[in-house]
């Protein structure tokens, strides 16, 4: 049998779906996906903070995401050794060499940076792609769909004002 | 910072199996599956999300407008039927703007976000795993300053759901058909792999 290594958008899309099907239903696990909360679960715990008012509130979602994104990585490696064939250490990406540097320190300043504003951004909206796009806009999610709106504009705008040669 | 790593995941775990939504291996399973998804498709590299912000490429936005319209009009009657439930976010206006423009800046900038993230780290991206460590500083800083960012992040207009608003079933074959031809509209356009074989 032949596996394709790449999967275009349309079985990926209808995959996708499957799983939040799964994921929300009563014989899953009867809720959302999402990922920011956990980041923010494992963050807190790194610095001690398990008996904060904000650590309290997320801690049921917060384990629940760290299990499933422990599954993401391991999934996520699993393919990229065994299907895709793209397991490799690297830090630039072709695209930001193109449009921004070919500085490694450069980027890794500038994710460091961006992964900041990724979570605490996600945090302050109470959600992510995964938890206010996925699962949101699925429910038809009034406040999923507001954040969707803002982080689409913004992020297209970001695209044009930060990098170049566009 | 005092982090015992064992104390860590059992606690974690404990914590999960006291709620009921699903075992731990189930839990890991929607994990793999999603991270197989996503690795596989290739949306996980900087070169598609980034390429998105930059307009170059559309696969993320198409195969997420298209997985969410299949996706809501089979959880409104699965919701309907009594296999699932609403799980819907409270619409906290000054944390979704405010939060929704932060994280789409960062999400432009690192190529990534929380869910895809992952996956991009699990591949070998050293570059995404400094965003991570960003992201986990972030967190614990949230966490820190929540008492004081509470203020900012109302008012709380409440959970509502567009087909409530509406009412009618019709409205979810509306709402999902029109995600599903918007994503068939965008541009098939691609950013084409460059590195990344072995």
């Amino acid at each position: 049998m032949n596996i394709p290594k790449r999967l275009g958008w349309i079985p990926g899309g209808i995959a996708l779906a499957l799983l939040i099907w799964f994921t929300f239903s009563t014989i899953g696990a009867d809720r959302p996906i999402g990922a920011s909360t956990g980041i923010a679960y494992m963050g807190a715990w790194f610095f001690g903070l398990q008996e904060s008012e904000y650590f309290q509130q997320i801690k049921k979602s917060g384990s629940w995401e760290v299990i499933f994104l422990i599954g993401v990585l391991i999934g996520g490696f699993l393919t990229s050794v065994f299907i895709t064939k793209t397991f490799k250490f690297r830090i630039v990406p072709p695209l930001w060499k193109k449009h921004k540097n070919n500085s490694p320190a450069s980027r890794l300043i500038w994710s460091f940076i961006g992964g900041f504003m990724v979570v605490f951004g996600a945090r302050l909206a109470g959600g992510c792609t995964s938890g206010h796009f996925l699962s949101g806009a699925s429910q038809t999610a009034v406040s999923g769909l507001i954040f969707g709106g803002v982080a689409i504009v913004v992020l297209i705008a970001t695209g044009r004002l930060f990098y170049k040669n566009l | 910072m005092d982090f015992n790593i064992v104390e860590f995941f059992t606690q974690t775990i404990d914590l999960v199996q006291k709620q009921h939504h699903g075992s731990i291996p189930l839990i890991l399973f929607i994990g793999i599956v999603f991270g197989v998804i996503i690795q596989w498709t290739r949306v996980d590299t900087f070169d598609k999300i980034a390429g998105f912000a930059m307009l170059h490429g559309f696969k993320v936005p198409k195969m997420l407008f298209f997985s969410i319209g299949i996706a809501s009009i089979g959880l409104y009657f699965m919701i309907k039927m009594g296999w699932a439930h609403y799980h819907i976010k409270p619409i906290m206006l000054g944390g979704l703007i405010i939060g929704g423009v932060i994280f789409a800046i960062g999400m432009a900038i690192l190529g990534l976000c929380p869910g895809t993230g992952p996956v991009a780290v699990s591949e070998g991206n050293i570059d995404v795993f400094t965003g991570l460590i960003g992201g986990l500083l972030a967190g614990a800083l949230f966490t820190y300053l929540y008492p004081d960012l509470k203020a900012i992040m109302g008012p709380d207009y409440g959970k509502l759901t567009l087909a409530q608003l509406v009412g009618h079933d019709w409205f979810i074959f509306v709402y999902g058909v029109a995600l599903i031809v918007i994503a068939f509209l965008l541009p098939n356009r691609e950013v084409e792999e460059e590195v990344g074989e072995i």
